[in-house]
């Protein structure tokens, strides 16, 4: 799965905007939205806040968890456990990558949050690494993980599942009176 | 006719309509252009760029899109000729014109269905009043405003030899002869100067101020725009700084709308400021060093030329405490303790080497951790963007895409590219004035200056393009005030003749006013250049939309020269 596409799902998760227009409610095949009064919130997807941020025709609330103290809390807590703890949100990193990159002047302190959001991928993305590396050590049959974003899995998918295809293939060639004499290919 | 509610009459009209844009080649307008387009994107519109260099251009492009657009914006183009006779569009055409250009012609000023003005209705503009102009044919002249008489003359159908009748005849023709003699003069008088209005970019800055939709992307476009207007030297000093006084205020609205609660913006976010900044060329993306000897104010007052000049510098330097070796350095790698005060030592020392304006009034731009500009190196990496000769097929539009881009904050790179250009420009500017002067290339011809860029010379190329040569004339103009000792020869004007096409056999020849202190930047060689290639009939193109840019046959160089200089003298 390409990392575009993982962030293509991620805009389908709900935010705050404020709007400066109004329309009434419009109908889309993905349910309702609206209706938009100015300088009433109303929750959208993130496309279309992003769309309508760019037209300038929005401001953006950050959401709940965006906020330096809760970050900070999980950022500790994340350091502490060795399993992964819960996420503030299925799409966490993406959500923060959009609304840093397009939405800026309406987060407060947008450097500290970008810091800490950072740090938070990087410590479980270590765990990640690490629990991978043990499940191929002690050749294990199966692991449970909980709390994996979709985008965590995917940075290790292709390679998690490409490196185990292969040890079982020179696994299955090391037994003797295999009927595979060669090595093939998919 | 002008327009009074921008919004409502030109906004809200092209709204659900599909516009053409045709642009000028001139920073302003790409930057007006810019403008334009974050509008059309946040809402919509639908619209067709078409960047132009001239009148034949402007021609082709409306020709080629009128089937299928009504509505035509001109940026920097237009407002100086009779645009319908021009173009000869259908009634349903409607031409937008924010352009810098004056004086506006008064066809354009007084047609009230097609052409609209987006022009600010300042004070000197001086516009005739259309009664002077104007006037129905065969209006009765015994001053009871009653409708005009069908007829030719009155002696036509009448047959009647009454005295009282012929004597109102006479008297009548008498009149209408003043009248049309008056109107002449008016009109040579209104059209004699040429010279130019706001920027185009403020103007669409405001629009977009009116629409609350202006971002600190359109406020720094439109500082550049302004910007261009200065070191093009197309505006008076005061009028420059009436409009960095404006801008300033929405500078500042826009800053205290961001930085009033603790929580501070994102580096990452653009921050505009006014600086009161030294008037050296790219001075903070070169050395010190590089950037005094090659910004036209320092190199001028030291006359850098010469060796004296050369000494005067260093004591200049060395009178600021600059040691040679930091001063030569990149600006960035410079020591902090010599960039703290750097603005107001060189201030101090400029003051007791004669040059007394050494800072200006502009504003600068920061956003990220390493990227500050100054809106006046912006202007020049844009101008050496949009004339850049390097590859061989130097197309116009090619060359005007990749300057609109590098606008953008996304194009760093692009912008880069650009300013390294602007850096040879400016050494091959130095250069050849610094030659020019030297070889005593600049001829007084009685009513004006004139100097002629030899084929072999270096860089020759580079000024080819209109927008450099300018820079190049203002450069020499003010080296050789400098230098000559002559007083008459430091007040007149100066024209500047270059090859523009080697096959061709063209040479491109630019005037400008003369320097002064209080110049009011007017310009009269558009007229005296069109007089001239008439009574001598020499093979011109007067293409350029700036009236005193023409293009001229190299053989026929020396007699239009002859015909200036008689009809000046």
């Amino acid at each position: 799965m390409d990392p575009s596409e993982v962030e293509f799902l991620a805009e389908k998760e709900l935010v705050k905007i404020i709007p400066n227009f109004s329309l009434d409610k419009i109908f889309l095949i993905g349910g309702d939205l609206g209706p938009f009064n100015p300088g009433l919130s109303v929750d959208v997807p993130l496309w279309l806040a992003l769309n309508l941020k760019q037209r300038q025709k929005c401001r953006i609330l950050p959401p709940d968890w965006m906020d330096v103290e809760k970050l900070e809390e999980m950022r500790a807590l994340e350091r502490k456990e060795d399993a992964f703890t819960p996420v503030p949100s299925l799409y966490y990193m993406e959500i923060t990558k959009l609304l840093l990159n397009h939405a800026s002047d309406n987060i407060p302190k947008a450097d500290e949050i970008r810091t800490l959001v950072k740090d938070i991928w990087d410590t479980r993305i270590a765990k990640l690494r690490l629990s991978a590396d043990s499940f191929i050590n002690q050749q294990e049959a199966h692991a449970q993980l909980d709390n994996l974003t979709l985008m965590e899995i995917n940075t290790t998918r292709e390679f998690l599942l490409d490196s185990l295809n292969f040890m079982f293939k020179l696994r299955s060639n090391l037994q003797p009176g295999s009927s595979k004499g060669q090595l093939t290919d998919y | 006719m002008f327009v009074t509610d921008i919004r409502k009459d030109f906004y809200e009209v092209v709204a659900n309509q599909r516009v053409a844009l045709l642009v000028a080649a001139d920073i302003d307008a790409l930057c007006a252009c810019k403008i334009l387009q974050a509008l059309f994107h946040c809402d919509h519109i639908q619209y067709t760029l078409v960047p132009v260099i001239g009148w034949q251009d402007l021609s082709t492009a409306f020709l080629e899109h009128k089937e299928q657009f009504r509505y035509f914006v001109l940026i920097n183009c237009g407002a100086n000729v009779d645009l319908l006779e021009m173009l000869q569009p259908d009634d349903d055409s409607i031409f937008f014109i924010c352009d810098t250009h004056r004086p506006v012609d008064v066809v354009n000023v007084y047609n009230d269905t097609q052409i609209k003005l987006l022009i600010k209705q300042d004070d000197d503009l001086g516009v005739p009043s259309y009664d002077d102009i104007f006037r129905d044919d065969e209006e009765e002249d015994d001053g009871s405003g009653n409708d005009s008489d069908e007829g030719s003359e009155p002696s036509g159908k009448r047959r009647r030899f009454d005295e009282g009748a012929i004597e109102r005849r006479i008297e009548r023709q008498r009149a209408r002869r003043e009248w049309e003699a008056r109107r002449r003069e008016i009109l040579f008088d209104y059209e004699q100067f040429e010279f130019h209005g706001t920027s185009a970019a403020m103007m669409f800055f405001e629009l977009a101020w009116v629409l609350t939709k202006d971002t600190k992307d359109m406020l720094w476009w439109a500082i550049i725009g302004l910007t261009d207007q200065q070191i093009h030297d197309k505006i008076t000093h005061m009028k420059y700084v009436t409009d960095v006084a404006t801008m300033q205020r929405h500078v500042s609205r826009h800053n205290h709308r961001n930085e009033d609660e603790e929580n501070s913006l994102s580096i990452d976010c653009m921050r505009i400021s006014f600086e009161y900044d030294l008037r050296l060329s790219l001075y903070q993306h070169w050395s010190l060093y590089e950037s005094i000897c090659n910004s036209c104010y320092t190199s001028s007052s030291f006359k850098l030329w010469t060796l004296n000049g050369q000494k005067k510098l260093r004591e200049f330097l060395a009178d600021m405490g600059l040691p040679l070796k930091q001063v030569k350095q990149k600006y960035t790698s410079m020591d902090m303790s010599i960039k703290e005060n750097l603005r107001d030592v060189i201030e101090e020392s400029s003051n007791k080497f004669g040059m007394k304006e050494i800072r200006i009034q502009t504003f600068g731009v920061h956003f990220g951790f390493q990227n500050r500009f100054l809106a006046s190196d912006m202007v020049h990496a844009t101008a050496a963007l949009l004339e850049s000769t390097e590859k061989e097929e130097s197309d116009i539009a090619h060359n005007f895409i990749k300057a609109l881009d590098s606008l953008s904050r996304g194009n760093l790179d692009r912008l880069h590219v650009g300013i390294d250009h602007a850096k040879r420009k400016l050494l091959a500017i130095q250069q050849t004035v610094a030659s020019c002067i030297c070889t005593n290339l600049i001829l007084s011809q009685g009513p004006f200056l004139y100097c002629y860029l030899m084929e072999g010379t270096p860089d020759v190329k580079l000024f080819s393009k209109p927008l450099a040569l300018t820079l190049l004339c203002k450069y020499l103009l003010k080296a050789f005030v400098h230098s000559t000792r002559n007083k008459r020869c430091k007040l007149l004007p100066l024209i500047m003749a270059a090859p523009k096409d080697v096959e061709k056999g063209t040479v491109i020849v630019a005037g400008i006013p003369p320097e002064s202190e209080t110049s009011d930047k007017k310009n009269f060689f558009g007229r005296a250049f069109e007089k001239a290639a008439e009574s001598t009939s020499s093979r011109t193109l007067h293409d350029h939309f700036d009236t005193s840019i023409i293009e001229l046959k190299t053989e026929d160089r020396s007699k239009f020269l002859d015909a200036l200089i008689t009809l000046l003298s």
